[in-house]
């Protein structure tokens, strides 16, 4: 057997195994990294094809960037708002599956019974060595014929990252985020003077402030207020 | 392929073993480089002048108890310092070490993997490693791991970006992102004026030079970039719940990316292998790689023993208002003077 | 068998798609969802670039270069969305998110 077919059956065994693992996995940071895993494979594919520039951009901007943002975001929204994976019947998840496999064998017949139709280009494997290699190759196409969608698409990164940034900004820009509920603090209005503690902690019991009477006491017989702004309380 | 696969594994084994061993005498060169800094000694006491330290560190580390949180996910946890480690090992793959050189008829290539995108390549594995650290983090089962860890990413990623970018320069200058044309373009000899020098990118791409040594070193989590792993906030950052070997995993990982940063610097700023008497024999090319690399090493380490540490958010700003402008710029100043030299 | 053809290429990009598909169809969490999309979409450039090798052109890796370039800015605004909806509705399952306004 030749080794291009024996790297590609590896190749392709991990990546099919990894995308399988990314839909059965409960815990949703390990499909992250089965899809990590599938697509540094599909990278190795994408090497097995000629295409080396873009085996490193895949790892680069796929795993390296996306996949990165993605776990930042499954890291930050809360565990406990996960849904059940086990909820529905399980006859869903058998006709799913089968359905998945009779779609297979279908685009499967339809690959293998297919003709080549269109016009042969002129990038064969000597002329891309010739300019100097696949990315060179690359370079050459993309700033000549396609250089229209390469303005566009870099015009679609800068609107990307815009409207990522005002999506993640807060509700009103100067607000706070995090939303003070209110305050404990034993009842001293602000700039009133306090008289001096009276007995303070009876003798023999704990000082710490533990239950309900135990925070009267302690702290000599004034109450406590609970207030949503420190200011709201003047004494009254 | 012209070189038999047993061959390349040799030459891969040799190199490996070289950069592990120089790892471990990376903490040794830290020790006493910080010390001769700090006006103190460093290591002594182990071997003739402490110079067994690192095997005394290493045989601490392995017989320290290896805790797991009980909440930790076990596999992750095992396999998290394992990426850091290993990605940093696979960039030096593509390092140039020499041209190549005939024994007994057999040709030996000093490149273990000559690939056409080798500098991008560099690239693309170390920005692999950051999952090391998001997922050693998130393993750890510890919040304030998980944000010392996804702090750590936050400045890779954006400081991979500059690294990137610096870099573009050289390619337009070089039309090629293969390393091995990248020093054959750097041996070339320029005349100014009664000087013949090397053709070496720190000349004509300075600006570029400072901004992938600010990049690097934050790339590598280093002082002053050091913040999301500084002992003296959030407990150790990401890597506070690993112990014994899993610990040194990381702690060695970050020297050997530190390593292949500073061989990536020499090869791409200095030359690589360039150097006197480097045409003839392959042996002078790779003493002169390797005194440019401990030239990077030290001056990572001289940064470390000088500068206070940045804030986090500073670190970020700095990354994302300063260098990325600058770094655009040259890449547009790099362009039109390659474009009006053309013309 | 034999010789490494397009058909090949084919199938493991056919079978990458149709789990992607799958996924898409049977979980209920927004972020798995999003990982299945983006199986999706590169099982598409594979097959892209497939078709590229065989005829001996380089249009179809210019194209998954920008099909690449358009999945990181779709991410990066797919994934705020989730990040904002999430933090109002305090849930990540699809079933509970079919409400327009609050």
């Amino acid at each position: 057997m030749p080794w291009d077919l024996i790297i590609f059956y590896m190749l392709a065994a991990v990546c099919i195994a990894a995308a399988l693992g990314v839909v059965v996995a409960t815990n949703p940071v390990h499909s992250a990294i089965f899809l990590v895993l599938c697509f540094f494979n599909v990278a190795g594919v994408f090497v097995m094809m000629g295409a080396e520039f873009l085996a490193v951009i895949q790892v680069i901007v796929y795993t390296g960037a996306i996949l990165v943002l993605l776990l930042f975001v499954l890291m930050l929204v809360n565990p406990d708002d996960l849904p059940e994976f086990h909820q529905g019947k399980p006859v869903q998840r058998v006709v799913g599956g089968l359905l998945g496999l009779i779609l297979l064998l279908e685009i499967a017949i339809a690959i293998l019974n297919r003709e080549v139709v269109g016009v042969t280009g002129t990038a064969t494997p000597e002329a891309i060595a010739a300019v100097g290699g696949n990315t060179q190759a690359i370079g050459r196409l993309l700033f000549s014929d396609y250089l229209l969608a390469f303005e566009v698409v870099s015009l679609v990164l800068t609107v990307g990252v815009i409207g990522a940034i005002v999506l993640a900004l807060p509700e009103r820009l100067g607000e706070k985020v995090v939303q003070r509920k209110g305050t404990i603090s034993l009842g001293h209005a602000r700039g009133v003077d306090m008289e001096a503690l009276g007995e303070g902690t009876p003798e023999g019991e704990a000082p710490i402030l533990s239950g309900r009477g135990g925070f009267a006491k302690a702290s000599g017989g004034r109450k406590l207020v609970m207030t949503n702004d420190p200011d709201e309380y003047t004494g009254a | 392929m012209d070189e038999p696969i047993w061959l390349k594994f040799i030459v891969a084994f040799v190199i490996m073993n070289v950069l592990l061993v120089g790892m471990a005498y990376m903490t040794y060169f830290e020790r006493k480089v910080l010390a001769a800094f700090q006006d103190r000694m460093g290591p002594t006491r182990t071997g003739p002048k402490g110079l067994l330290q690192p095997l005394a560190d290493g045989a601490k580390l392995l017989g320290k108890e290896d805790l797991i949180p009980g909440s930790a996910d076990k596999w992750v946890f095992f396999f998290a310092p394992l990426v850091v480690f290993v990605t940093a090992i696979t960039s030096v793959a593509v390092i140039p070490f020499g041209t190549s050189f005939d024994v007994a008829g057999q040709t030996i290539n000093m490149t273990i993997a000559d690939l056409n995108i080798g500098a991008l390549f560099v690239l693309a594995i170390s920005s692999v490693g950051v999952y090391g650290i998001i997922l050693g983090a998130w393993a750890s089962s510890n919040r304030y791991s998980l944000l010392g860890g996804l702090r750590a990413a936050a400045q890779v990623v954006s400081y991979e970006i500059i690294l990137g970018l610096s870099l573009v320069g050289i390619f337009i200058l070089t039309g090629s992102l293969n390393l091995g044309d990248i020093v054959a373009e750097q041996s070339r000899t320029l005349s100014i004026g009664p000087f013949e020098i090397s053709n070496w990118f720190i000349l004509s791409q300075p600006l570029a030079f400072v901004l992938f040594l600010i990049a690097a070193v934050a790339e590598t989590n280093r002082a002053p970039f050091d913040l999301p792993e500084a002992e003296t906030e959030l407990v150790s950052g990401f890597h506070t719940e690993y112990s014994a070997f899993r610990f040194s995993f990381y702690f060695l990982g970050e020297y050997i990316a530190m390593i292949v940063m500073s061989l990536f610097a020499s090869t791409l700023f200095l030359g690589g292998t360039d150097g006197p008497g480097s045409d003839s024999h392959v042996l002078l090319g790779i003493l002169w790689l390797l005194l440019k690399t401990i030239l990077f090493l030290f001056f990572y380490v001289w940064l470390r023993a000088t500068l206070p540490r940045f804030r986090y958010d500073q670190l970020m700003g700095i990354a994302w208002k300063v260098l990325l402008p600058l770094v655009l710029l040259n890449i547009v100043v790099t362009a039109a003077v390659r474009l009006a030299v053309n013309s | 068998m034999g010789e490494l053809g397009v058909e090949h290429f084919l199938s493991l990009s056919a079978a990458l798609f149709i789990i992607g598909m799958m996924g898409v169809l049977i979980r209920r969490n927004i972020l798995i969802i999003f990982m299945c999309v983006e199986l999706m979409l590169t099982a598409a450039n594979i097959s892209l670039i497939a078709f590229g090798w065989q005829m001996h052109s380089l249009d179809g890796q210019v194209f998954v270069l920008f099909t690449i370039a358009i999945a990181a800015a779709e991410a990066a605004v797919g994934l705020a969305i989730i990040l904002a909806l999430s933090r109002r509705v305090h849930t990540v399952d699809v079933a509970e998110i079919h409400e327009l306004r609050d």
